[in-house]
């Protein structure tokens, strides 16, 4: 593929979105944003890694919270703005990627070059991927699941207009349970090519 | 039948604005609809209870201009008294941060100690406090934190200590005069007590905490803040930077000057808060020529509306007596101990503060403590000054216990420095508790003869 091209990707927990991201990198040879952008920011702030590790794709706490005057002290807040920041200039600047959650399809819907997709799963299939992955009992990997699904969409729906995995606010919605993570990738390939095409 | 409604319409109006759904001054504004319609309306069938708590009247009042006997304040419905002063501090403060006047404040004081970091951090305290008792705490952050972070990129220093010690100054200065905090405005203008008389009582508290409060950041951050620094020749930021208008800059400390004087006189020259706020505004107005439409467009109405839909709920609990069954709850519970009375009220203030926005607080509790005081006997002005510091700096103890701690902390996160809820509390929670102890003995030793 020719010129700029982004692909957004919103996923379940254990939907293996993750997996097909890293395919379409490779395969694209373009950057995946994922950890890298964390990176690349608590570079650029001097802040230790770990230190906004653990507020990321995290909704804010709402009695923890307070905002005064469009100041708030929810960490995650500001984290999430500055990635929605980092994401602009990278899309400003001309880059192609491949970045998952961080509500990119609605941060970058302005791009034509970008393809967004949401990846579900059957119940069990995610189950036993998460299974296998973290090493955890069926029933600690549906408890995971659930939490971590409950998480993502939190944070989603607090910064977009669009609901998480309304197929309105993206340009695919794949069951990965059904074509698997390289069925997934090459649908949202071609559908991308397609698209720069058009 | 209409105590429970308003207080359910109370307690819902708290915790809707906590959650944050809504923006609050829509809250405050639709429970003072309900308040007003649903409690005295339908259920008291009381037009002239609906009048009471609007207010208006008070404008056409000689008292509502030129100061009132001593004492006789109200604080029945909206205070509109208030609403006027905030009104005009916050297009003359629009009009000082547009001449650039904090900004030149701060980074002057910075360079009057040679750029050194820890005597910027002594003096940025003070600055604080001394700015806050005029200012209001959002304001003097604003500033300060913005240029401690401009100074720590300079000076190779964490700002996060600095900025702590100036937010937990900024609220202890607010404690100090009657126009540094909400809630003393709203306690001077309901209760009817001036300016000096808040800077001889909880001035004077303030002014000896500040000792202790300085004493304990320095020994907490000295060794942080005393690192060397490097030699490499670096370029500070001028004073001079901050302003862009020489002319427009004299006429906003002119402005400040008036202020400050016709606050600390006006129990001698008889004007009210009121009065002072609309001159104030006029004068700031007059002055911008051009402007003054930009710096009406930035006073913020939210909060003046918020405080509006406040009033008319806290007077819809006063109306329907919900405020003397708590006051009687606490008189039962105190008995006739003094003591326990001013812990009770300063602890429960200092605790509620710091997690619930203090301004609904002290609002609901100045007719709690005026019924107190004529069930017991005991001094109001005791009980009031007692409800100023316990909810003026109780707020300190998290990040969203105070305006001044919330903006503090954001700045710092949108230049990198994460101050999350363990790392604020365990460094502003001992102090806060430190500075309640103080408060509390001081109130002791000089209003009880302990």
């Amino acid at each position: 593929m020719e010129g700029q091209v982004i692909i957004a990707i919103g996923r379940e927990f254990g939907s293996g979105g993750h997996e097909i991201a890293e395919l379409i990198a490779t395969r694209l040879e373009i950057f995946l944003i994922d950890d890298k952008l964390l990176y690349d920011l608590a570079s650029e702030k001097k802040i230790p890694y770990e230190q906004i590790k653990k507020y990321d794709e995290k909704p804010k706490m709402p009695f923890l919270s307070r905002t005064v005057s469009g100041y708030t002290n929810a960490l995650e807040e500001h984290l999430a703005k500055m990635q929605f920041e980092y994401l602009r200039k990278m899309a400003e600047h001309g880059e192609s990627f491949v970045i998952v959650g961080r509500c990119a399809e609605h941060v970058l819907k302005d791009y034509p070059c970008m393809t967004s997709a949401f990846i579900s799963g059957d119940k069990e299939t995610k189950c036993a991927r998460v299974m296998e992955k973290y090493h955890l009992s069926a029933d600690e990997a549906k408890k995971l699941m659930k939490k971590k699904d409950a998480t993502r969409k939190a944070y989603h729906n607090y910064y977009c207009e669009g609901k998480w995995g309304d197929s309105r606010n993206y340009d695919l919605c794949i069951n990965s349970s059904k074509i698997g993570v390289e069925g997934a990738a090459d649908v949202i390939l071609s559908f991308a090519t397609r698209k720069q095409v058009r | 039948m209409e105590q429970v409604i308003s207080v359910a319409i109370f307690v819902i109006m708290f915790a809707i604005i906590i959650s944050e759904k809504i923006e609050r001054h829509y809250v405050s504004l639709g429970a003072g609809f309900l308040m007003l319609v649903v409690v005295l309306g339908i259920c008291m069938h009381s037009p002239s209870a609906i009048w009471d708590t609007i207010n208006l009247k008070e404008f056409a009042t000689k008292a509502f201009w030129i100061a009132k006997e001593e004492g006789a304040g109200n604080s029945a419905g909206i205070n509109w008294a208030t609403i006027v002063f905030i009104f005009g501090m916050m297009v003359m403060v629009e009009g000082m941060g547009r001449a650039g006047f904090f900004r030149w404040l701060c980074l002057r004081m910075a360079k009057a100690v040679k750029y050194q970091t820890l005597p910027i951090f002594l003096t940025f305290m003070v600055t604080s406090f001394l700015l806050a008792m005029f200012i209001d705490s959002i304001t003097v952050i604003l500033f300060l934190a913005a240029v401690t972070v401009e100074l720590a990129e300079v000076l190779s220093f964490s700002p996060v200590p600095m900025i702590l010690a100036e937010i937990f100054c900024a609220n202890l200065g607010g404690s100090a005069t009657m126009c540094g905090d909400p809630p003393n405005i709203i306690i001077g203008t309901s209760l009817g007590y001036t300016f000096g008389e808040f800077l001889e009582n909880t001035g004077l508290i303030a002014g000896i905490s500040l000792v202790f409060v300085i004493a304990y950041f320095y020994f907490c951050f000295r060794k942080e803040l005393t690192k060397k620094q490097s030699d490499t020749v670096r370029s500070y930021p001028e004073p001079a930077s901050a302003i862009h208008s020489k002319k427009e800059f004299a006429i906003s400390c002119v402005i400040f000057g008036c202020a400050v004087v016709l606050l600390v006189t006006h129990s001698m020259t008889g004007l009210t808060v009121a009065t002072i706020g609309t001159f104030i505004a006029a004068l700031t107005l007059l002055t911008s020529f051009k402007a003054a439409p930009i710096l009406l467009k930035k006073v913020d109405y939210k909060t003046l509306l918020f405080f509006v839909g406040l009033f008319i709920v806290v007077g819809g609990l006063e109306q329907t007596g919900v405020l003397n069954v708590i006051a009687g709850f606490i008189s039962n519970v105190c008995g006739d101990n003094a003591y326990v009375m001013v812990a009770v009220i300063l602890w429960v203030s200092a605790i509620a503060s710091a997690f619930v926005d203090n301004i609904p607080f002290a609002a609901t509790m100045i007719p709690v403590i005026q019924s107190l005081a004529a069930s017991t006997g005991m001094d109001l002005s005791v009980l009031s000054w007692t409800l100023a510091c316990g909810t003026d700096v109780g707020g300190s103890a998290t990040p969203i216990g105070a305006s001044a701690n919330v903006v503090g902390v954001s700045i710092a996160a949108q230049n990198g420095h994460m101050i999350g809820w363990g790392r604020y509390c365990k460094v502003m929670a001992p102090i806060t508790v430190i500075t309640m102890a103080i408060s509390m003995l001081c109130i002791y030793f000089r209003y009880l003869s302990i």
